[in-house]
């Protein structure tokens, strides 16, 4: 598979901007005058304890929650809104579903319908795609016999079908143990340089926020804290944000 | 339309019973039929809507009620409140923040509810839904044939443009609209086309086997398939095997049953199979 480039900065000042956003559900609050950028290229986090309104600020800025407030998605070379791609965390598949992988990355690749099967270039393709997750052993896997890491990665394969310029993940290390959440972190690492996306994701992980992201927004209601992860992720930040003191070794700038 | 190059065909076929005229349109509307209600009926069981087919089933008796009291053929009546309920429960589920269940169960008892009472107030009307209770594919007439023909060549195209997005709403709807399918409008075309379906299904089993004429066929195939392509294939093939010897069974001399009840007695006897088939290759492990 092509690299597609490196990562083109779009029009205006940041990917994504998020300018006094508002949501709430009755009377509860669930965000409160959020302002908040996602720089271009990057690899942004989104930290916050449980309701802090971290998937809810997702929701909408991916149009599936109505919110006050603006959010500025921004704009390719050619004009367009970025194409986004999303990873999230779970499917609504009961694992009894006869659907191969490779069946599950062709429904979106072709018009056909499955029934007629698929078409010889459309599975080359797909093939492509779970080769660069390092999942192409498993194309003729059911996708309710995945282990929770390998779902991720074909996840994470069918997002990267849609070419995104910007790659939203909804928490993507919820069940997975620590190798496979360091695998899957290089994993996205690698494809974000050599696919040139600008990547933003919700997480609870804060040593894979530590190690891969460029940029942490931390958020509890209303934005506590942005910028980088050596300047976000400090001892009494997160005493305030989680109530407990944590010491968290923040990777280098340059280190792999 | 005329259709009697068609049922020339079917009396061809090498049982008696295939003589008469009606058997011949019976068998000719279920050839349509089958077909239908297995495709969609896979589509109902990734999308999880099977209890809204039985409430636009259900939604039968006041489609025949408000034909009563407007004057209007029970037949054009019942698909257009069938259609319209169906829409109307779509728009709730996206405007509501209840359960998908409630919010059908509600529409469902409003709509039996209102059909009850105004059926209740005639004892002739009453008599005449014992025919929408237990379906009656021998009564079908040419006009109904027609209309039957134009619903699969509509369906025909739709499920040839939207059957992959289906699949990938059924999937994950958000992940779905995300990647740039087109939800809202296919769950307003689906639950319109389906309702459309759910009714023609009415005549030939009846308001009481219904559902279970989309979901067995569909549930079948889901055991005996390993794919999502041979799913629709072990569907169809179901479907149409069990409405096709449902219906010559039941014209048996020895048999004479409700030609819908031994369509999904079949069909149950194919699930039957199909159970045993997953529990052998050790599916229920998983």
């Amino acid at each position: 598979m092509e690299p597609i480039n490196a990562c083109v900065r779009g029009r205006g000042d940041a990917a994504v901007s998020f300018e006094h956003v508002g949501l709430s559900r009755g009377r509860t609050v669930i965000l409160d005058d959020v302002n908040a950028h996602v720089p271009w290229c990057g690899c942004t986090a989104v930290i916050g304890p449980n309701g802090a309104g971290k998937t809810s600020l997702i929701m909408a800025l991916l149009g599936e929650m109505p919110h006050k407030g603006l959010i500025r998605i921004g704009r390719n070379a050619a004009g367009k809104p970025l194409r986004i791609g999303l990873v999230p965390q779970r499917l609504n598949i009961d694992r009894g579903m006869p659907m191969s992988v490779l069946e599950f990355m062709c429904m979106g690749m072709q018009r056909r319908p499955l029934w007629c099967g698929m078409r010889a270039d459309v599975r080359a393709r797909a093939r492509e795609f779970l080769e660069l997750v390092r999942a192409g052993h498993l194309a003729s896997r059911r996708i309710g016999d995945l282990s929770g890491g390998e779902m991720q990665r074909v996840l994470l394969s069918l997002a990267l079908v849609r070419r995104p310029e910007l790659l939203v993940l909804d928490e993507p290390s919820a069940g997975v143990d620590v190798h496979g959440e360091r695998m899957f972190c290089c994993l996205l690492e690698e494809l974000r340089l050599s696919q040139g996306f600008t990547q933003l994701m919700v997480s609870h992980s804060l040593g894979m926020v530590a190690r891969h992201a460029t940029h942490v927004i931390a958020l509890n209601r209303s934005v506590v804290a942005e910028g980088a992860p050596a300047e976000v992720l400090t001892g009494s930040r997160m005493q305030s944000l989680f109530g407990i003191h944590m010491e968290i070794p923040v990777r280098e700038e340059g280190e792999r | 339309m005329d259709m009697s190059s068609l049922y020339g065909l079917a009396s061809c076929l090498p049982f008696e019973c295939m003589q008469a005229s009606f058997m011949q349109r019976a068998l000719l509307g279920l050839l349509l039929l089958a077909p239908m209600t297995a495709v969609m009926g896979v589509q109902v069981v990734n999308l999880r809507m099977a209890f809204y087919s039985d409430a636009i089933s259900h939604s039968a008796f006041a489609g025949v009620a408000l034909g009563l009291i407007f004057s209007i053929d029970p037949h054009l009546a019942m698909p257009a409140l069938g259609v319209l309920v169906g829409l109307g429960i779509m728009a709730l589920l996206r405007h509501s923040s209840l359960s998908s269940d409630t919010v059908i169960g509600v529409m469902f008892a409003a709509v039996m509810a209102f059909g009850l009472a105004v059926v209740s107030r005639s004892a002739s009307i009453a008599r005449n839904l014992q025919q929408f209770l237990y379906g009656d594919i021998l009564m079908i007439t040419d006009g109904e044939l027609a209309g039957l023909l134009v619903l699969f060549l509509v369906l025909s195209v739709f499920q040839w443009y939207a059957c992959n997005r289906l699949i990938y709403m059924g999937v994950h709807p958000m992940l779905a609209r995300v990647h740039g399918v087109p939800v809202r409008v296919l769950q307003y075309c689906f639950a319109g086309l389906l309702a459309v379906v759910v009714m023609f299904s009415v005549w030939a089993v009846g308001v009481l086997l219904v559902t279970a004429m989309l979901i067995v066929p569909a549930a079948a195939a889901r055991n005996f398939a390993r794919s999502t392509c041979a799913m629709f294939w072990w569907a169809l093939c179901i479907s149409v095997t069990s409405a096709l010897s449902g219906l010559l069974l039941s014209a048996q001399e020895w048999m004479q049953t409700a030609t819908g009840a031994t369509i999904i007695l079949i069909s149950c006897a194919w699930f039957l199979v199909s159970a045993l088939v997953a529990h052998a290759r050790g599916d229920r492990l998983r």
